[in-house]
C-alpha cells in the first residue's frame, strides 16, 4: 500500500523532471550542455498555462509551452553554438533570464483558473492491482512522456537521424565527410531539448498543480541537468532517474506523516543527496561514455 | 592577447560608466523636473523632524512584501490592503517592493522609499521586523507598522491578526465532517504562527471529535506548487479526508483536494470557487480598514500614544480576521457548533488555549486554568497532542 | 554627483583616444555596452513606463549619494568573493558553482562560532577567528564536491549545484533548531553575535570593511595566480591537462586544493555578509550571491582583477533594480530581464575579445 503510493507519487513529481531530462540528453547527446533548461522548463510552464487559459484548451497550451521552451533554447543555441559563448556561464544566465521573464509576463496569469489536464485513469489496466495504483492512473502527459523514452532511444540509436545527432556530439570531422553542418545538427537538439524541456513545465503547471506562480520549478531544471549524467546519456536511465528523484520526493512525505522524530530538513535533503549518491554509483561502475564534444565542455576547454 | 582582452574589457566598462553618465547629464533637465517636487517634499519635512510628529508630512506610503502579490495567499491579503489605502489616500503614493528578502537587503528598500517621501512604512513580513527596526533607528521621523513582529521601538509598532481564532473554528468544522477523523496540514517551515495554527486547528477538531488527529507535513517553501501538489497527494494517499494547509500560495492545495473528492478548509483567501463540492470554510485577513485607520492614524500625528504604538492584535470581534461563509456541502449541525464556538470566541467566554495543553509526548505546556499572552501564543514551539508530525527541536 | 562629473570627463577622453586608435572595435563595444538597455528600454515603453527617466532614478540611486555608493558596494563583496571562488578553480580548468552553498555553510560555521565561542572575545581576536571559521565552512563544503570529484570521479559542476540545495536545508536546520535564538520568539533566526564581532562601518552607510577584505584577497588571488609557482601550475593544468600530467603534477590534490581554496573564499564571503550587516543568520542569508559571483566572474573571463568591475557592475544593477522597482511598479523579477540581457550580449561578444 505504502509501496505503491510511493511510486505512484514518484512518477507524480518526477515526471516534469524526466521530460526535461530527456531534452537536456539530447542536447548533451549533441554535445551542448544546457544549465538554461530551468528557464526552459518556466518558459513552458507560464506559457502552457496562458495558451490554456487564452484557449480553454489544454493541448494547445501543451503546444505553446513547447514553443515557449524551445524559444528559451533558441537563445541558448545562437549563443553557444554560433557566438561559441561559454556553454555553461550563457546556461546560468538562462536561469535567470527565464525567471525574470516569465515573472513578468506570467504576472497576469496567477490569479487564473484554467481546465487542465486531469488524471484519467486507464479502463481495465488501471483495475491491476498495484501496478494499476503506480502505473495507469496518471495524466495524459504523464503517458506520452512515458512512450516517448522509448522513441528517443529509437530516435537516438536506430535511426540515421540519431547517428548525425551523437556524431555531431563526438566526432563532428564524421559530420563534415558527410556533408553535414554539425552546428545546424546541434542547434536542431538544443531545440528540441528546450521544446521538451517546455513540456516538462507545462505537466508541472497545466496538468499537476493547475496554477503557476512566479518561479515555480524551483530548481527541479537543475536536478534534470544533473540526471542526465547519473543516466550515462541513456534515456531510459535518465526516466528511471527522475523516478528516484520523485520517490525520494514521495518517501521523505510519507516518513514525515509517520512522525518518526527526523527533522524535516534532512528530510528535504534526502532527494538530493540520494541523487548525489546515484550518480556516485554510477559512476564507480562505468568507464568514462561522457560525449566527446561535452567532455571538452566539463574540462574549460571548449566555449571559452 | 592578454593585454589585448584587459583593454577590450576595459573599454566595456568604461562604456558603462560612459552611459550612465550621458543618461545623468544628457537627460538633467527633464529628469530633476520631475524629481524636484519629491526632493522638495522631503528635505523641508526632514529638517522641523524633531518637533513634527512621526508619521506626518510625507508624500507617500510603503509596502515591502516578502513574495510576490500570489494567488489567495499571504502576500496577496497584506497587497489588498495597500489598495485600500491607496483608494483611500489619493494624496499620498504607494510605493510596493515584492520579493524582498528577509535579510538586511530589506534596509536598502525602506531607505529607498524613505528617499522616495515616505513617511510610514509597512514591513509585511516577520522577517523584515530587525532590518525595520534598524531604519527606524535612523529615521525617527517615520512611522514603521510591522506585521507580525514581537519588538518594538519608539516610531515603530506592530500588528497582526489572531488567525488562529478561525483557524480553530475551521478546525471545528473540519473536525465534525471528518470521516475518518484524520486531518492533513500542509505547511512551509515551523515557525510559531505555523505552529500556533496547526495547534488551534488540532483543538478545534478534537473539541467536537475526541479521536481527530492532524497529520503535518512541511514543505520546505513557502510557495512551491509542485511539492504541495506532492505533499496533498501523499496525505490524501495515507488516508486524510479534509486538507487545509499554511502556504503563501494556496491554489493548488485546494484544487488537488477537490480533484480527489476531499474537504478543504482554506487560509489566507476565500478560495471556495475553487472547490464547489469540497470547500468547508477558511480564515482570511481583512487588512483593508485596519490598515486605513492605522495610515490616517499616523498622517494625522496621533502616532505615539495610540493603539497602534505597540503590538496591536486585531481579533475575530475587531473584524481583522475572519472565518468565510461555509460551504454548500457543509452540514447544519456542524454550522451550528462553529456558531456556538464562535460566539464564544466573541464574548471572551472561550479560550482554546487554556490549560491543560499537552503537548505530542504528553507534557503538559500550559497549565490547568492558565491562559497565554500574546507573546507566549506566538512564540508557541510545539505541538499539541493529536498532531502527527515532526518538528526540529 | 561628484564622482559622476569627474566620471564623465574622464570617460569620454579615454574613449576619444581609444576611438582614434581603433574606430570599429570601440564602436562594437558601444553596440553590446547599450544595446541591453536600449532593448530593455523598449521593453519598458511597451509597457508606458519612460526608460529615460527610469534610467536616471536608477543611476542616481547608485551614484547619487554616499549611502547609495555604498550600498553597491556592499552588494559587490559577496559577488566578488564567491566571483573569486568561480574564477579560481576555472583557472585550473574546473567549474565551481557551489559559491552558493559554500557562502551559506561559511555563514553558518561563522555564525556558530560568533555565538558559542567568541561571545566575550575582543575584535581583534573574535572577527579574525571568525574569519577563519567562515572560510573553514566554506572549505569543508567545497571539500565535500572535491572528494566526489577525486574520489568518486563525479562531475564538480553538478555535485556543486546540488549541494547548494542541501547547503540551503542545512542552514534550516540549524537556524530552527541548535542555533536558534532563545531571545527572538523562537522565530528561525540565529542569536545576534556581539557588538565587538561586528566589522567597522563607513559613518552615514552600510560600508564596512568588508570589500577592503574582499579586494585584497581578489590582489592575493591574482599574485598567486600570476606571479607564484603554485598558480603557474593551476594556469598549466586549467590550460591543458594532459602537459600537466605529463609534467608529473599531482592532479588530484591540485584539483581538491584549488576547490577547497576556491570553497574558503566563498565561505568568507558568507562571513563577511554575517559580521559586516545581517549580524545574525537568517534562512535567506545570501540567497543567489553564488550564482551571480559566477557570472561576474565569466564577465572577467576569471580575472581575478577584472572581477572586482563586474562584480561592482552586477551590484550596481542590483541596487539600481530596486529603485526600478519601486519607482515604476514593475515586478522585482523584471531587474533579472536587464542583468539578463547585459549578460546575454556580452557573452555573445565576449569571444573576440578573448582571441
Amino acid at each position: 500500500m505504502i509501496l505503491s503510493d510511493i511510486l505512484a507519487g514518484a512518477l507524480r513529481s518526477g515526471t516534469s523532471v524526466m521530460l526535461a531530462s530527456q531534452g537536456e540528453l539530447l542536447s548533451e547527446r549533441a554535445g551542448v550542455i544546457n544549465l538554461g533548461t530551468e528557464g526552459s522548463m518556466l518558459g513552458g510552464a507560464m506559457g502552457g498555462f496562458a495558451v490554456t487559459v487564452w484557449t480553454g484548451n489544454p493541448w494547445l497550451g501543451t503546444l505553446a509551452g513547447g514553443l515557449c521552451g524551445l524559444l528559451v533554447a533558441a537563445i541558448h543555441a545562437y549563443l553557444v553554438i554560433v557566438r561559441k559563448a561559454n556553454q555553461l556561464a550563457t546556461g546560468l544566465t538562462l536561469m535567470f533570464f527565464g525567471m525574470g521573464i516569465t515573472a513578468f509576463f506570467g504576472r497576469s496569469f496567477v490569479s487564473e483558473r484554467i481546465v487542465g489536464f486531469n488524471p484519467v485513469p486507464i479502463p481495465w489496466l488501471s483495475d491491476i492491482p498495484f501496478l494499476g495504483d503506480v502505473l495507469f492512473r496518471h495524466d495524459p502527459l504523464t503517458y506520452l512522456s512515458i512512450l516517448l523514452v522509448p522513441c528517443l532511444w529509437f530516435l537516438l540509436f536506430r535511426t540515421r537521424l540519431g547517428i548525425m545527432l551523437r556524431a555531431a556530439g563526438e566526432r563532428e570531422e564524421v559530420l563534415f565527410a558527410s556533408g553535414i553542418n554539425p552546428k545546424l545538427v546541434r542547434g536542431a537538439a538544443v531545440l528540441a531539448g528546450g521544446f521538451l524541456a517546455g513540456i516538462g513545465g507545462v505537466q508541472l503547471s497545466v496538468a499537476y498543480t493547475h496554477s503557476w506562480v512566479e518561479n515555480m520549478t524551483q530548481g527541479r531544471g537543475v536536478v534534470a541537468v544533473a540526471l542526465v549524467i547519473f543516466a550515462s546519456w541513456k534515456p531510459a536511465r535518465a526516466m528511471l532517474g527522475a523516478y528516484l528523484f520523485g520517490a525520494a520526493q514521495a518517501l521523505q512525505l510519507t516518513v514525515q506523516q509517520q512522525g518518526l522524530p527526523i527533522s524535516p530538513f534532512f528530510l528535504f535533503m534526502l532527494p538530493y543527496l540520494l541523487t548525489i549518491a546515484a550518480l556516485l554509483l554510477v559512476e564507480r561502475r562505468r568507464q568514462s561514455s561522457t560525449p566527446e564534444g561535452l567532455g571538452r565542455v566539463f574540462s574549460g576547454e571548449a566555449g571559452g | 592577447m592578454k593585454t589585448k582582452s584587459s583593454r577590450k574589457f576595459a573599454g566595456i566598462f568604461l562604456m558603462c560608466v560612459l552611459l550612465f553618465a550621458a543618461v545623468l547629464s544628457g537627460c538633467s533637465q527633464p529628469g530633476s523636473g520631475q524629481e524636484r517636487p519629491e526632493a522638495s517634499g522631503s528635505a523641508p519635512a526632514s529638517a522641523p523632524a524633531a518637533s513634527a510628529a512621526p508619521g506626518t508630512g510625507g508624500t507617500a506610503v510603503g509596502f515591502i512584501f516578502v513574495g510576490t502579490k500570489d494567488d489567495y495567499g499571504y502576500n496577496q491579503a497584506a497587497y489588498l490592503g495597500s489598495e485600500a489605502v491607496e483608494k483611500a489616500f489619493p494624496d499620498l503614493k504607494v510605493l510596493r517592493a515584492e520579493n524582498v528578502p528577509e535579510t538586511a537587503e530589506a534596509e536598502r528598500v525602506m531607505e529607498q522609499m524613505i528617499k522616495d517621501g515616505a513617511k510610514i512604512i509597512f514591513p509585511t513580513s516577520y522577517g523584515h521586523l530587525d532590518p525595520a527596526l534598524n531604519v527606524a533607528k535612523r529615521h525617527p521621523d517615520v512611522v514603521f507598522f510591522h506585521q507580525g513582529g514581537l519588538k518594538t521601538a519608539d516610531n515603530l509598532g506592530t500588528y497582526f491578526g489572531t488567525i488562529w481564532q478561525p483557524v480553530y473554528l475551521a478546525g471545528v468544522a473540519a473536525g465534525k465532517m471528518s470521516k475518518s477523523g484524520k486531518l492533513g496540514y500542509i505547511v512551509s517551515v515551523p515557525i510559531p504562527q505555523v505552529l500556533l495554527n496547526v495547534n488551534a486547528f488540532e483543538l478545534g477538531a478534537k473539541s467536537v471529535n475526541p479521536n481527530a488527529s492532524t497529520s503535518v507535513v512541511f514543505t520546505g517553501s513557502w510557495c512551491d506548487p509542485g511539492q504541495q501538489a506532492n505533499a496533498a497527494n501523499s496525505l490524501i494517499d495515507g488516508g486524510v479526508d479534509v486538507l487545509t494547509q499554511h502556504q503563501d500560495c494556496t491554489k493548488t492545495v485546494i484544487e488537488t483536494a477537490e480533484r480527489a473528492g476531499i474537504k478543504t478548509v482554506g487560509y489566507h483567501a476565500d478560495a471556495s470557487p475553487l472547490a464547489p463540492n469540497g470547500w468547508i470554510t477558511g480564515s482570511v485577513w481583512n487588512w483593508s480598514d485596519l490598515f486605513v485607520d492605522m495610515v490616517k492614524t499616523a498622517v494625522e500625528g496621533k502616532f505615539k500614544g495610540s493603539k497602534y504604538d505597540g503590538k496591536y492584535r486585531g481579533t475575530i470581534a475587531d473584524d481583522v480576521v475572519r472565518l468565510t461563509d461555509f460551504g454548500a456541502g457543509v452540514p447544519d449541525d456542524a454550522k451550528q457548533l462553529v456558531e456556538e464556538k464562535k460566539k464564544g470566541l466573541l464574548d471572551g467566554t472561550l479560550n482554546p488555549f487554556k490549560g491543560p495543553i499537552e503537548d505530542q509526548s504528553g507534557a503538559v505546556k500550559i497549565k490547568d486554568g492558565e491562559t497565554l499572552t500574546v507573546e507566549q501564543l506566538e512564540s508557541m514551539d510545539y505541538l499539541v497532542k493529536g498532531v502527527v508530525g515532526n518538528i526540529p527541536k | 554627483m561628484k564622482t559622476d562629473t569627474t566620471g564623465a570627463v574622464l570617460v569620454p577622453a579615454d574613449t576619444a583616444l581609444r576611438l582614434r586608435e581603433r574606430i570599429k572595435p570601440a564602436a562594437w563595444t558601444a553596440v553590446i555596452v547599450l544595446a541591453p538597455f536600449v532593448l530593455y528600454g523598449l521593453f519598458l515603453s511597451a509597457y508606458g513606463i519612460n526608460p529615460i527617466q527610469l534610467y536616471v532614478t536608477m543611476v542616481k540611486s547608485a551614484f547619487g549619494d554616499l549611502y547609495g555608493f555604498g550600498e553597491v558596494l556592499i552588494k559587490a563583496t559577496p559577488i566578488l568573493l564567491t566571483g573569486l571562488a568561480a574564477a579560481l578553480p576555472a583557472k585550473a580548468g574546473l567549474v565551481n558553482v557551489g559559491g552558493e552553498g559554500q557562502l551559506a555553510i561559511g555563514a553558518l560555521f561563522s555564525t556558530w562560532f560568533a555565538v558559542f565561542y567568541l561571545n566575550q572575545a575582543p575584535a581583534w581576536i573574535g572577527i579574525p577567528a571568525m574569519l577563519l571559521a567562515g572560510a573553514l565552512g566554506g572549505g569543508v563544503w567545497a571539500a565535500i564536491t572535491a572528494f566526489l570529484k577525486v574520489k568518486g570521479r563525479l562531475n564538480e559542476t553538478i555535485t556543486s549545484l546540488l549541494l547548494n540545495y542541501v547547503a540551503t536545508f542545512t542552514v534550516g536546520f540549524f537556524v530552527h533548531g541548535l542555533l536558534k535564538d532563545p531571545g527572538s520568539f523562537n522565530w528561525p533566526f540565529s542569536p545576534e553575535i556581539s557588538p565587538a564581532l561586528r566589522l567597522p562601518v563607513l559613518n552615514g552607510t552600510r560600508l564596512h570593511v568588508g570589500f577592503a577584505i574582499a579586494a585584497a584577497l581578489a590582489a592575493v588571488v591574482w599574485f598567486v595566480l600570476a606571479k607564484t609557482r603554485f598558480g603557474f601550475r593551476i594556469r598549466v593544468l586549467g590550460g591543458n591537462r594532459l602537459a600537466a600530467e605529463r609534467a608529473g603534477f599531482r592532479l588530484n590534490a591540485m584539483y581538491f586544493w584549488v576547490l577547497v581554496a576556491a570553497g574558503m573564499l566563498a565561505g568568507i564571503a558568507g562571513m563577511i555578509e554575517i559580521a559586516g550587516i545581517e549580524g545574525r543568520l537568517r534562512p535567506a542569508t545570501g540567497a543567489n550571491y553564488g550564482y551571480l559571483g559566477f557570472l561576474a566572474a565569466w564577465m572577467a573571463w576569471n580575472h581575478p582583477l577584472r572581477l572586482m568591475l563586474t562584480a561592482f557592475l552586477i551590484g550596481m544593477i542590483g541596487v539600481a533594480g530596486n529603485s526600478l522597482e519601486i519607482g515604476s511598479g514593475l515586478p522585482s523579477s523584471s531587474v533579472h530581464i536587464l542583468m539578463a540581457l547585459v549578460l546575454f550580449f556580452l557573452l555573445g561578444a565576449g569571444r573576440r575579445g578573448k582571441r
